[in-house]
């Protein structure tokens, strides 16, 4: 009973990404310049004829910069989650494998990583260059391969002390027996868990960082960053500052539902 | 001095009746023992009357205790009785004490809250009950800090402090060595002179033996044969009986002894320790080809190190190890307590044996012939290692052992989770096995019997009066 | 008392650590960015229409920026290390000082807002408990895992939309009485309640199936001191350790629940500091925020290590 309910939540959250990622994916190529100013038509509501999103105190159609900010956001998340998990990864292996000095170091490494919370992390990165993309980019992936680093550590670890680690051994079977029949029915989905919720964490600091404006700055379309610049029209356009909320709470709800384990 | 009988008491499942009706009578002083294997039934049988099955389980038929006569199936009811009527002793005590408090008040709580003593009183009665089965100067102490015979007694002072005249007791000797084992049964034997009513539920013969009364044998979910344990174990009637009474290793033929054969593996002045803790030291030991020797001792004391430093698993602290020259590098092999833990969850038993075939280049005619030997169906190949039995399971890992010819077979407690019939076919296969091949055998086991059974030569490994 | 010392050991090379990365990063600010940043600060003090080459070179000069690299970086961190934390480019007074201003305000929220998700989150958790699969249980698991999936400023902007400028009960901004505090901590508290009433109730869950519950039941204890002595205490263990976690979302939240309603908190003068570039004030606002953080760290130690004897090593 457990297991279909997971089954569930599952489903919903591929179906909740899989919808994001076709606005983000699809809608850019329908839609014209989410940069054209057009001042003869700004804050135009949801519906309104030629812009069925409105459009914002510029006159630029909602409906383009949702959705170029909707493909910016999950593909630097995705980017930065990839990026964290193959160092993390390999270096984990490395540490559950070799033991000894090699694993203290590095374990050195990532307690000193996790000795600040990420999104400060990520602040001080950013400090180097306001509004720049690169510094998040780094200061997130430094601040996820942590993670994952973490995570294949430990699961390498104990599968290797396992008898079936010994037993493999004492059969002649290599290593790459081991990490292809051993260890990877038990890390990958754990590795996929992992990738969404971080994926998700992405999403979310790249927003909260725009908005308070440190990320990525207007007149980029962001997230964030169009909340910010749509706050002062609120009274005028309420729903004009909750949509790109909205997006990214389905974008987050999305992976983390998709990613499965549990929610964090 | 109340009487404790079972009328007509089934259990049903979604899926139809678990366990037949059985009608049973457990005298005040005169014990009950329900012997039977894993999935015979007889802890549902225990829970059904204690009141504790699982939700999507129930029972029928009635309970009597004394003059009362309660329905099967009221489980709220009996709720009522439990510590000052009815008590059941849990299985592994160690996991059923409370991790984060100290023994003194899960003991203590019974009086304050069954009886409703004041505190001081009840901390009073507790520190009595502890004392009774020697435990005093372990009041203070965590459940993590306590062995399992410790635990096995705090749990027993919990159980017994509010009076209750029926005990009930669920495998009470799972997870303990021989020595605790017969520790248990002693101090269950008091409970009975004391005039406790016992019914007591167990899979282990050594048990039944040791607390004498009645005894009823337990088969796929029914009663098979009842009458008096001395009776039944002299004179067993029904088949089942007989097969379990002669599974026991103390009713096996002893293993031919052959002369050995040059030395395999050699150890000499072999020493290991962890941490403070030294597991042995200054120990020789020699296998010669076609060799069987059982290495025994209680838990703790490192066979199983001693095995895998044999085998070049684990390096001595001292002493060497030597293999004779021109062995292969996979002539030294080795069997698991847990097979289940030896083999790679995903994939089926059939790939796994073709790994090894394909990495050593072996004849996969060869498979098939040891697999027809150690009478493996075929369509089990087919199937994940956690989709068969456990008896299945350790065949497959001798095969598994057997494709790569060994010279030596380490078998580490082979047996010890499997039933005693399933334990006496793979024994009996092993014993053929080692007589057709002439590989040599280190066995080891905990149980005394077996080990005089299988090995001509036995080493015993004691505790280090010197460590920690 | 082992444990203890250990547990207290390792905040304190974490502290050490928090102060060396802190450190470290900020100094290389200051060596990868010397003009410009001179010229920024010109500007800052004063004003962007008198900012020149002479003005940028004054403030080059009094900042020692022209030494060579090791000299600075053993300077900074020998400062650093004595807490002199120098003064804000900005405004031109002690960072110290400053701080000790902000940090009252950062402590009075996160206090609060630890307080309300605590008196929320856990008992909400043990309730949905008592009946797993239940309509209540699976609402109450659906509208967590929604709540956990919007990010804080997301929350805060709608509490804001309906409470200061719809409804206009509490103000949007700003410190002073109890009113100003309320939607920030709100803000935050809602999303660690969100997590660990999700914790809690998996605890209980897991405590509910476990053996020792059901032998303090066949002991003959009734249902009440079955919960209140066996159930939570071993529910708590789990939730405690998992507090060690969220203060990593406490302490993000910070940053940007004090921003949005400038709240005048470390956070919001962090980034206001990364904003301009002000190199002391991220120092010493990443090492006040850093070192909250192992301070809450070493005080959800020493509680797991109160509730939970097995973290104790044998005496």
């Amino acid at each position: 009973m457990r297991r279909v309910g997971m089954r569930g939540t599952r489903v919903i959250g591929l179906a909740l990404l899989g919808a994001v990622l076709g606005f983000g994916l699809v809608v850019p190529l329908l839609t014209g310049d989410p940069m054209r100013q057009d001042l003869s038509a700004t804050l135009l509501p949801p519906g309104a004829p030629g812009h069925l999103l409105g459009t914002d105190h510029l006159g630029r159609s909602m409906l383009a910069r949702l959705a170029h900010a909707t493909r910016l956001s999950l593909g630097l998340a995705a980017a930065t989650a990839l990026c964290a998990a193959v160092p993390g990864l390999l270096l984990g292996l490395l540490a559950a494998w070799r033991r000894g000095w090699v694993e203290r170091v590095l374990v050195g490494l990532a307690d000193g990583v996790m000795a600040l919370p990420g999104l400060l992390l990520v602040l001080i990165f950013a400090a180097f260059a306001p509004g720049d993309f690169l510094p998040l980019y780094l200061g997130l992936s430094l601040a996820f391969w942590v993670e994952y680093f973490r995570l294949t550590r430990s699961v390498a670890g104990s599968v290797f002390a396992r008898p079936q680690a010994e037993a493999a051994r004492l059969l002649g079977l290599g290593p790459w027996h081991l990490l292809r029949h051993h260890l990877l029915p038990e890390l990958g989905p754990m590795l996929l868990t992992l990738l969404g919720f971080s994926a998700a964490a992405a999403v979310t600091a790249l927003s909260a960082l725009a908005f308070v404006g440190i990320g990525l700055r207007p007149p980029t379309p962001e997230w964030g960053s169009m909340m910010t610049e749509l706050l002062p029209y609120y009274e005028e356009a309420p729903w004009h500052v909750l949509m790109p909320g909205l997006l990214l709470a389905a974008s987050v709800l999305g992976l983390q539902l998709a990613a499965g384990g549990r929610g964090t | 001095m109340t009487v404790l009988a079972l009328d007509e008491v089934a259990v049903h499942g979604p899926q139809g009746r678990i366990v037949a009706p059985a009608t049973l009578r457990v005298e005040p002083g005169v014990p009950l023992v329900i012997l039977g294997e894993t999935g015979s039934g007889k802890s549902l049988l225990a829970q059904a009357v204690m009141g504790t099955l699982p939700a999507e389980l129930h029972a029928t038929g009635a309970i009597r205790l004394g003059a009362d006569a309660l329905p099967a199936r009221d489980t709220a009811g009996r709720r009522a009785l439990w510590g000052r009527a009815l008590a059941m002793l849990p299985q592994e005590p160690w996991a059923a004490l409370d991790p984060t408090m100290p023994a003194m008040p899960q003991v203590a709580e019974v009086p304050r809250f069954v009886a409703g003593l004041p505190w001081p009183a009840a901390r009073r009665a507790a520190a009595a009950a502890l004392a009774a089965v020697g435990l005093a100067p372990a009041e203070r102490r965590f459940p993590f800090q306590l062995s399992g015979g410790m635990c096995q007694r705090v749990a027993l002072a919990a159980t017994r402090i509010a009076g209750a005249p029926v005990l009930l007791a669920d495998e009470p000797t799972k997870g303990l060595d021989a020595a605790l084992r017969d520790s248990v049964a002693a101090l269950l034997a008091e409970e009975v002179a004391r005039g406790a009513t016992l019914l007591v539920i167990t899979h282990d013969i050594a048990m039944a033996r040791a607390l004498g009364g009645e005894l009823a044998v337990m088969l796929e979910g029914e009663i098979v044969e009842q009458g008096p344990v001395a009776r039944v174990l002299a004179a067993p009637e029904h088949p089942y009986t007989r097969r379990l009474l002669a599974a026991e290793p103390e009713a096996w033929a002893p293993w031919p002894h052959r002369t050995a054969g040059a030395a395999v593996v050699e150890g000499e002045g072999l020493a290991k320790r962890y941490g403070p803790q030294r597991l042995f030291t200054g120990i020789d030991l020699a296998l010669g080809a076609g060799e069987v020797v059982a290495l025994t001792g209680p838990s703790g004391t490192g066979k199983s190190t001693l095995g895998n430093m044999l085998l070049g698993l684990v390096p001595p602290d001292a002493g060497t190890v030597r293999r004779r020259g021109g062995l292969s590098a996979f002539a030294l092999q080795k069997l698991y307590q847990d097979p289940l833990a030896a083999f790679a969850p995903a994939m089926t038993l059939g790939d796994a044996l073709a790994a090894v075939i394909r990495r050593h280049r072996l004849d996969s005619v060869l498979a098939t012939r040891l697999r027809e030997r150690l009478r493996l169906a075929p369509a089990l190949l087919a199937r994940r290692a956690d989709q068969v039995s456990g008896g299945e399971l350790q065949r497959f890992a001798l095969l598994r052992a057997l494709l790569l010819d060994p010279a030596l077979l380490f078998a580490d407690e082979p047996t010890s989770r499997l039933d005693l019939v399933t334990q006496a076919e793979v024994m009996e296969l092993l014993r053929e096995v080692v007589a057709e091949t002439g590989m040599a055998l280190l066995l080891v086991t905990h149980d005394a019997a077996m080990a005089g059974k299988v090995a001509r030569r036995g080493v015993a490994l004691r505790p280090e009066m010197g460590g920690a | 008392m082992g444990g203890l010392i250990r547990a207290l050991g390792a905040r304190l090379l974490q502290a050490a650590l928090v102060a060396m990365a802190v450190g470290i990063a900020c100094f290389l600010m200051v060596r990868l960015l010397p003009g410009d940043m001179a010229y920024r600060v010109a500007a800052g003090r004063y004003g962007m229409d008198h900012v020149n080459t002479a003005a940028a070179e004054a403030v080059r000069a009094e900042l020692g920026l022209d030494r060579p690299w090791w000299q600075l970086l053993s300077a900074w961190l020998g400062d650093l290390a004595r807490f002199d934390l120098g003064v804000s480019l900005v405004s031109g007074d002690r960072v110290v000082e400053e701080l000790s201003v902000y940090l009252g305000h950062t402590l009075l929220l996160s206090v609060v807002a630890l307080l309300l998700s605590a008196l929320v989150g856990p008992p909400l958790g043990v309730l949905l408990a008592m009946r797993p699969g239940s309509a209540a249980d699976r609402t109450g698991m659906a509208v967590g895992a929604v709540l956990r999936a919007v990010p804080a400023f997301v929350i805060g902007l709608v509490l804001m939309m309906v409470f200061a400028v719809q409804l206009g009960w509490l103000p949007a901004a700003g410190v002073g009485g109890w009113r100003e505090v309320v939607l920030p901590a709100t803000t935050l508290a809602i999303g660690l309640a969100a997590v660990s009433s999700r914790v809690a109730r998996d605890a209980m869950v897991a405590v509910a199936h476990s053996p020792y519950l059901a032998f303090a039941r066949t002991k003959g204890l009734p249902e009440g001191a079955v919960i209140r002595r066996h159930a939570l205490r071993n529910a708590a263990v789990p939730v405690t350790a998992y507090l060690g976690v969220q203060l990593v979302t406490l302490v993000e939240g910070v940053v940007i629940v004090e921003t949005l309603f400038a709240w005048p908190g470390i956070g919001h003068a962090l980034v206001h500091a990364v904003v301009a570039r002000d190199v002391p004030m991220v120092q010493g606002t990443a090492l006040a925020m850093g070192l909250i953080f192992v301070a809450l760290n070493a005080a959800v130690d020493l509680t797991c290590l109160a509730i939970d004897p097995r973290r104790r090593p044998p005496s």
